[in-house]
């Protein structure tokens, strides 16, 4: 049930962050066409936590919003009434780079976190798309990276100590400001990856990664999907560690205009180290990608490196290259030549043209397919859905929807199946969120 | 319930063989590494996910506590029993499902004893990186349940990023998946969760386990400085300089002491604190870290420093430090053991003010640090059978542990809470954070009979610590 009382409800959220911060006109803030009668932007964490406690009174359905990049995730949203935008929560609270650790608020956006480290020499191990607008709590509340992962962690490894502010504006914490620490359960864990749907990530403290001494980009191409998945399945599997890599199909190239090659798969590696380290790492990883039968190798320095890598993880997310479809497989590494060369398939015969990136060494396939503007209808497109997913559940894998078209999201559960722990899941639900408040509906299972 | 009738239950579920339940039987499960102990009514050894199903729903049934066990090297009290019930040893379950060598996984029984199983990866070149110290006895279910470190974690990670699928059965005896062979599982990340959760949330029945390649090559390097200030300057250094080597460990001087006495390693007699710096991977990195590390700690004024690459070689330089927890036997007949944290650009001064707590206590400290994440293990020297010296060392002890927290660090790195620091978690945590991590334990179905009455603080007053009675089941070659 929506809140009916509008009226009293703006007060109420006027008073507790203050008239300057609600915004009235909504419109840019819509979640799949749901457009909520008022944003609140507090600008600290205290002002969220009374809009919070305010909001809860209603039982006001809120959505937090950190830089709008990844809105298009989720189910269908059951009820919205209020948007926390938190792009006001900015501060960097605490960097000591002795430590190798920073505390952020969760609307620092991932690029000036970056630049603030790269000051000191060092970065944080998070990669998203966008960067310039994704925001630290929207990143792990999607817990989605690019293909840079420093010795192959993921979001949820690189957290040692979360703020979070519940639905009814209690605010807590757990872990801390060390790398090392199990004192009492691991909450964060919960929120990365949460959707925002056990509470609002408002702090968040990092372990970091020194800026490796030297890095340099390899580019191979490869006439074939499989024998390009092969060299980089080879890489993984042998002493190199990138820190990144991913393969693009010739339609993913083309759309994100990463290398001028024709009709070419591509493997991209990332390697870093000392100079006599970097050396040994390119020349194995050379001869890993010649004897898989690269057509050409060729080796990427600073800007050039730097701005694969961006078109490489934006592709999808930016305006220009966001697809109809976006998928999200999840599988044993070894299982993705197999799944990869099903889905290039997938919706071909609909008119969509496919355009496939993986993260090997994550098991990570990212599935685009384009329509021209309306000429699949939401038959063709659930078809085509289900299709893909059959063929990833056949290899033993997960796929997520990362972003369809409203219509067609309606009829679906964009997470899939969540198995016998769903229950569980729900009462997490039950314990953190029992109002179902925050972000009701978009998430696994519809909770 | 009487005990005869829920004996004979047991023995119905896994078999007469399987249930002790004589006292005499079940003294050695009375206790774990730290001080605690208490008698279970009967310890049950279960070889499969089932049985273990069946006995905790029987004890759900008749409303009997449960506390799992590994093999009882835990040093915060979490496989002590509670309240008369019984223990679930999971030692009989340590088979190895598989080794999946392309896709770097193995799929592993929880009483799988955590160097069996890089041992068995090993011919594939992978092993299951974290090693702690404790690592030719305890279990990989309980290194799940306590999230463990190890020395080699600085690099590396804890437990918890190497463990991305669980298979558990809840309080109720109910058996759920959590995550896959893969990250990636939609919705909340359970496994995440449960890792840490000290047996409190469902007993682990199968560990889906990562694997690393193993290094090409590994170089061991120890320098002896004159004091601990020097040694923890050094450590900073490397670390604000751009280095994370895979190891990074400290000892003071009364700890070299105690361990040169046994060990005899041969330290110069001026030795303040040693450090022990590991770097591995490949050759060349090794080579590179390895030289800019003796750089950085030529700097700081050694006394003297010595590397090693060959295994033979660098085990002689691991021996003082390896050999300390058996040794400080000869300084005092007991000693009360932290694991507190603390950022690690402020253990110069964390380690003076510990120097300060033991002359305000009147008792010594030995040292012993994984000064690379900042985890102190300081051991305050006591003898117990003087009352007011227990008192004086348990007091020192949570003096310390106050310290910790207040520079921004934490009761425990990787001991865990258990029995032993429940009532300290005020001091980090809020009534509201607490109820919080309480909401978790409700939402995997834990009521008062998963080991119970631990992690959260019950209001008795602070209780003290002293492990030297338990190193011994960690087996030789065990230290901390
Ligand atoms: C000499 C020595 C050195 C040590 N060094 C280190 C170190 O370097 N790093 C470190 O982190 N720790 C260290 N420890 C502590 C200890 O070894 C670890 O906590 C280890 O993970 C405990 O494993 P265990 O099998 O002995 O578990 P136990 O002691 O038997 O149990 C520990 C906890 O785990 C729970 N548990 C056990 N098995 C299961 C299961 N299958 N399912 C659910 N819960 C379970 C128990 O209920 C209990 O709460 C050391 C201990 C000693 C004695």
């Amino acid at each position: 049930m929506t809140v009916t009382d509008v009226k009293a409800l703006a007060e109420a959220l006027t008073n507790a962050v203050g008239p300057e911060n609600v915004m009235h006109e909504t419109a840019g803030y819509s979640i799949d066409g749901a457009v909520p009668s008022i944003v609140v932007l507090p600008k600290s964490i205290e002002s969220l936590s009374s809009a919070m406690a305010a909001a809860s009174e209603f039982g006001a359905a809120t959505a937090p919003w950190g830089g709008g990049t990844r809105m298009a995730l989720g189910n269908t949203i059951q009820r919205l009434d209020v948007v926390a935008d938190l792009s006001g929560l900015d501060r960097v609270v605490q960097h000591t780079p002795g430590d190798l650790t920073v505390t952020v608020e969760a609307g620092v956006t991932l690029a000036r976190l970056q630049e603030t480290l790269r000051e000191h020499s060092q970065f944080l191990g998070l990669d998203p798309p966008l960067p310039q607008r994704a925001t630290v709590g929207g990143t792990l509340a999607t817990a989605v990276s690019g293909p840079a992962k420093w010795q192959y962690m993921s979001p949820r490894d690189v957290v040692i100590g979360m703020k979070v502010v519940s639905a009814d504006g209690t605010v807590t914490k757990s872990g801390g400001q060390v790398v090392k620490n199990v004192s009492g359960y691991d909450m964060s864990r919960l929120h990365v990856g949460g959707l925002g749907t056990l509470g609002i990530i408002v702090e968040v403290s990092f372990k970091l990664t020194p800026t490796p001494r030297r890095e340099a980009t390899l580019l191979a191409s490869y006439p074939s999907t499989t024998d390009c998945l092969k060299a980089s399945l080879e890489i993984f599997g042998s002493q190199v560690v990138p820190l990144g890599m991913a393969t693009l199909d010739s339609a993913a190239n083309e759309r994100a205009g990463v290398a001028s090659v024709d009709d070419a798969r591509l493997l991209a590696v990332r390697l870093a180290g000392r100079p006599m380290t970097l050396d040994r790492q390119l020349r194995d990883s050379t001869a890993i990608c010649r004897d898989a039968g690269a057509a050409a190798v060729e080796r990427l320095d600073d800007d050039a490196a730097a701005s694969l890598w961006r078109r490489v993880s934006d592709f999808g997310w930016d305006e220009r290259t966001a697809p109809t479809i976006g998928c999200r497989a999840s599988l044993v590494p070894s299982a993705l030549p197999e799944v990869v060369a099903d889905l290039e398939q997938i919706g071909t015969s609909l008119g969509l043209t496919p355009a496939i990136v993986c993260h090997p060494a994550h098991g990570t396939v990212l599935a685009h397919w384009f329509a021209q503007d309306g000429s699949v209808g939401t038959g063709g497109l659930t078809a085509m859905l289900s299709a893909a997913g059959d063929s990833v559940r056949g290899a033993a894998g997960h796929m997520v929807i990362d972003r369809c078209p409203a219509e067609v999201k309606a009829g679906l559960d964009v997470f899939g199946d969540a198995g016998d722990s769903l229950p569980i899941m729900k009462s997490l639900k039950e314990q953190y969120d029992p109002g179902n408040l925050l972000n009701p509906g978009r998430y696994a299972g519809r909770i | 319930m009487n005990k005869r009738r829920l004996i004979k239950g047991l023995e119905r579920i896994v078999g007469r063989g399987a249930v002790l339940h004589h006292p005499d039987d079940l003294l050695v499960f009375e206790y774990d590494g730290s001080v605690d102990r208490a008698a279970p009514t009967a310890v049950v050894f279960p070889t499969s996910t089932h049985e273990v199903s069946d006995v905790v729903a029987l004890a759900h049934r008749e409303g009997i506590p449960v506390v799992p066990r590994g093999a009882g090297t835990g040093l915060s009290g979490g496989s002590i029993a509670v309240e008369g019930g019984i223990e679930i040893a999971l030692t009989r379950m340590r088979r190895i499902l598989k080794i999946d060598a392309a896709n770097r996984i193995a799929i592993v029984e929880p009483g799988l004893v955590n160097l069996d199983l890089s041992q068995a990866t090993a011919r594939f070149g992978l092993f299951f990186a974290p090693d702690p110290s404790s690592q030719r006895a305890c279990t990989i279910g309980g290194n799940v349940a306590e999230n463990a470190g190890g020395p080699h974690c600085l690099r590396y990670g804890v437990t918890t990023n190497h463990v991305i699928g669980l298979e558990v059965v809840l309080e109720d005896g109910s058996v759920v998946s959590l995550g896959d062979r893969f990250l990636g599982w939609p919705g909340y990340d359970l496994v995440g969760a449960f890792v840490g959760s000290e047996g409190t949330m469902g007993v682990v029945t199968r560990v889906v386990a990562r694997l690393l390649p193993v290094p090409q090559a590994v170089r061991t390097l120890l320098a002896v400085f004159p004091t601990v200030d020097q040694a923890s300057s050094a450590v900073s250094r490397v670390i604000g300089s751009g280095m994370v080597p895979t190891a990074l460990e400290m000892m003071d001087s009364l700890a070299i002491k105690a361990a040169d006495a046994s060990v005899h390693a041969g330290y110069p007699k001026e030795a303040g604190a040693v450090l022990l710096v590991e770097v591995d991977g490949l050759t060349e990195a090794v080579e590179e870290e390895a030289a800019e590390v003796q750089q950085v700690c030529e700097r700081h004024q050694p006394i003297e420093i010595r590397t090693a690459t060959d295994p033979l070689e660098r085990e002689k330089l691991w021996a003082a430090r390896k050999g300390v927890l058996g040794a400080l036997g000869h300084l005092a007949p007991n000693y009360s053991m932290g694991d507190g944290t603390v950022p690690r650009t402020r253990l110069p001064e964390v380690m003076a003010r510990v120097g300060e707590i033991s002359k305000e206590f009147g008792l010594p400290i030995a040292n012993v640090l994984h000064a690379g994440d900042g985890n102190l293990h300081p051991a305050v020297l006591f003898d117990e059978r003087n009352p007011d010296e227990t008192r004086r060392a348990y007091e020192a002890g949570g003096e310390i542990l106050k310290l910790c927290v207040e520079v921004g660090g934490a009761l425990t790195g990787e001991h865990g809470i258990g029995l032993e620091k429940q009532e300290y978690m005020p001091l980090m945590f809020s009534a509201d954070d607490l109820e919080a991590m309480a909401g978790l334990k409700v939402a995997f179905g834990t009521g008062d009979l998963l080991n119970p009455g631990k992690i959260f603080p019950t209001g008795k007053s602070l209780p003290g610590a002293s492990q030297s009675a338990a190193v011994g089941r960690a087996g030789a070659g065990a230290y901390i």
